[in-house]
């Protein structure tokens, strides 16, 4: 057991069927500071609890599950969203539900608002949190990634008495390796004028996890030619990662779809789909063009 | 340790561990069954509940963190015998087949209607995305819904 006082213990003895000789305890912090004291007193027999939707259904992946988690969802500092001129900050814990609200009258941040409003189903959204899409290093399909990928989002990593500030492709890098005790805590996302859009395919319209996922944010020169475009794909890899030789393709011509599409068709080859129990790897790279086509018709006309 | 939850209005005591699914603690300690385990993947909707008036995945919430939180189970929707009007409407379309996802239906419905009173066609269809029936029976339950709507 953790030195933190506040832990439910765990029991080695009842009544209940359900109970196991080492069943995980939970602490519900109420603060930042608590939650980080706990973290690290668990060292590596913690782990986090934000939403839940992933961990609960460890004993399907016939995965144990962590001797203690530290549940985040109940700190006020980690469930606020911040909109400023020129950053939006995104509290770890803030649900896919309260996120697509916040940005839904920001018409930039299209791509993150139907990432985190289209996601999964309903309740999924309601319980599901931004930072815990972006820390479930087995989760190959969360939406959010993609799409903070293509708006050059930072992420805040939080631990007793230390805080640093990471770019979200150096994290999803380090995420597997990340130390006992360390906490992300934030997402800081720029502002900048610009047309994005998050293109996904379920194998049903809604309720499944995307086949693939194509998220694109763009900005224009003054004569309607793309300056700088950003393209990440999720769902395909075991890891969402931008597409940096579309990106460049697209760069000082005006957004033609068709021609996009074009392209990524080209390119395609350069991603390894992964293979499940509910799609074979190729289905998951072919579907490529045919997502970058409507995310680029979605980013022109919002 | 004992999680103390408060369940259709009764406080209640289960032994059951911390991290147990809530779905869990309401059929096997308090014996309502009406929230069924089915897909415990949060996909199916058939073990939804209302935590705090907001419609849950029960599969997915452990029983500790459902603490000082009202729970509200779809045998405590009808009150004195009534039934509430979604379960009107939904009894009086036929609308309920075998059974199994059911429930979970009525606790969206039911959010749905106190949440957006005028809900159309659309809100409907959208709330219940996340609860399937496998026997394929929506149209009565949306036609239900509508009626639910209409006659508030």
């Amino acid at each position: 057991m953790p030195t933190h006082p506040s832990f439910r213990a765990d029991r080695t003895e009842g009544t209940g069927a359900m109970n196991t000789p080492s069943a995980p305890s939970i602490y519900v912090a109420r603060s930042l500071p608590a939650a980080l004291d706990a973290l690290n007193d668990c060292g590596s027999a913690g782990a986090p609890f934000a939403g839940g939707t992933w961990i609960m259904r460890s004993p399907i992946r016939h995965e144990a599950h962590q001797p203690q988690y530290v549940a985040i969802g109940k700190i006020a500092e980690l469930t606020t969203i911040r909109i400023d001129a020129d950053v939006v900050e995104i509290g770890a814990a803030v649900t896919h539900v309260a996120l697509a609200s916040a940005l839904a009258d920001l018409p930039e941040f299209n791509v993150l608002a139907t990432a985190a409003g289209r996601s999964a189903n309903p309740a999924i959204r309601a319980m599901a949190t931004v930072g815990g899409n972006l820390s479930t290093s087995g989760f190959a399909a969360a939406d959010c990634v993609p799409a903070l990928l293509c708006l050059d989002a930072e992420v805040e990593i939080s631990s007793r008495g230390d805080q640093e500030r990471v770019g979200l492709e150096r994290f999803l890098r380090i995420r597997p390796t990340l130390e006992p005790g360390r906490l992300l805590t934030r997402i800081i996302v720029p502002r900048r004028d610009r047309k994005t859009a998050h293109a996904r395919l379920p194998l049903r319209k809604s309720g499944d996890y995307p086949a693939a996922i194509v998220s694109l944010a763009v900005s224009f020169d003054a004569a309607a030619g793309v300056q700088a475009a950003r393209i990440a794909v999720g769902s395909v890899e075991p890891v969402a990662r931008r597409w940096e030789r579309l990106e460049a393709a697209l760069v000082g011509r005006p957004l033609d779809p068709a021609q996009a599409a074009e392209v990524a068709a080209e390119l395609a080859n350069e991603f390894t789909g992964r293979d499940s129990v509910e799609l074979p790897a190729w289905y998951r790279v072919s579907v490529l063009p045919s997502l970058v086509h409507r995310a680029a018709v979605a980013a022109l006309g919002a | 340790m004992v999680q103390n939850l408060t369940v259709n209005g009764d406080r209640r005591s289960s032994a059951a561990d911390p991290i147990t699914p809530l779905v869990d603690v309401l059929r096997e300690d308090f014996h309502l069954t009406g929230a069924k385990p089915v897909c415990r993947e949060g996909f199916c909707g058939a073990c939804m509940v209302l935590l705090d008036g907001a419609p849950i995945l029960s599969c997915l919430v452990p029983a500790a963190l459902a603490e000082d939180c009202e729970i509200l189970t779809v045998e405590g929707l009808a009150t004195d015998g009534g039934l509430t009007p979604i379960q009107s409407a939904l009894e009086a379309c036929d609308a309920v087949q075998c059974g199994m996802c059911f429930p979970g239906m009525v606790v969206t419905l039911t959010h749905l209607l106190t949440a957006k009173p005028g809900a159309t066609r659309d809100d409907i269809r959208a709330a219940l995305t996340g609860n399937i029936c496998r026997c394929t029976g929506y149209e009565r339950i949306v036609e239900a819904a509508l009626i639910a709507v209409a006659a508030k």
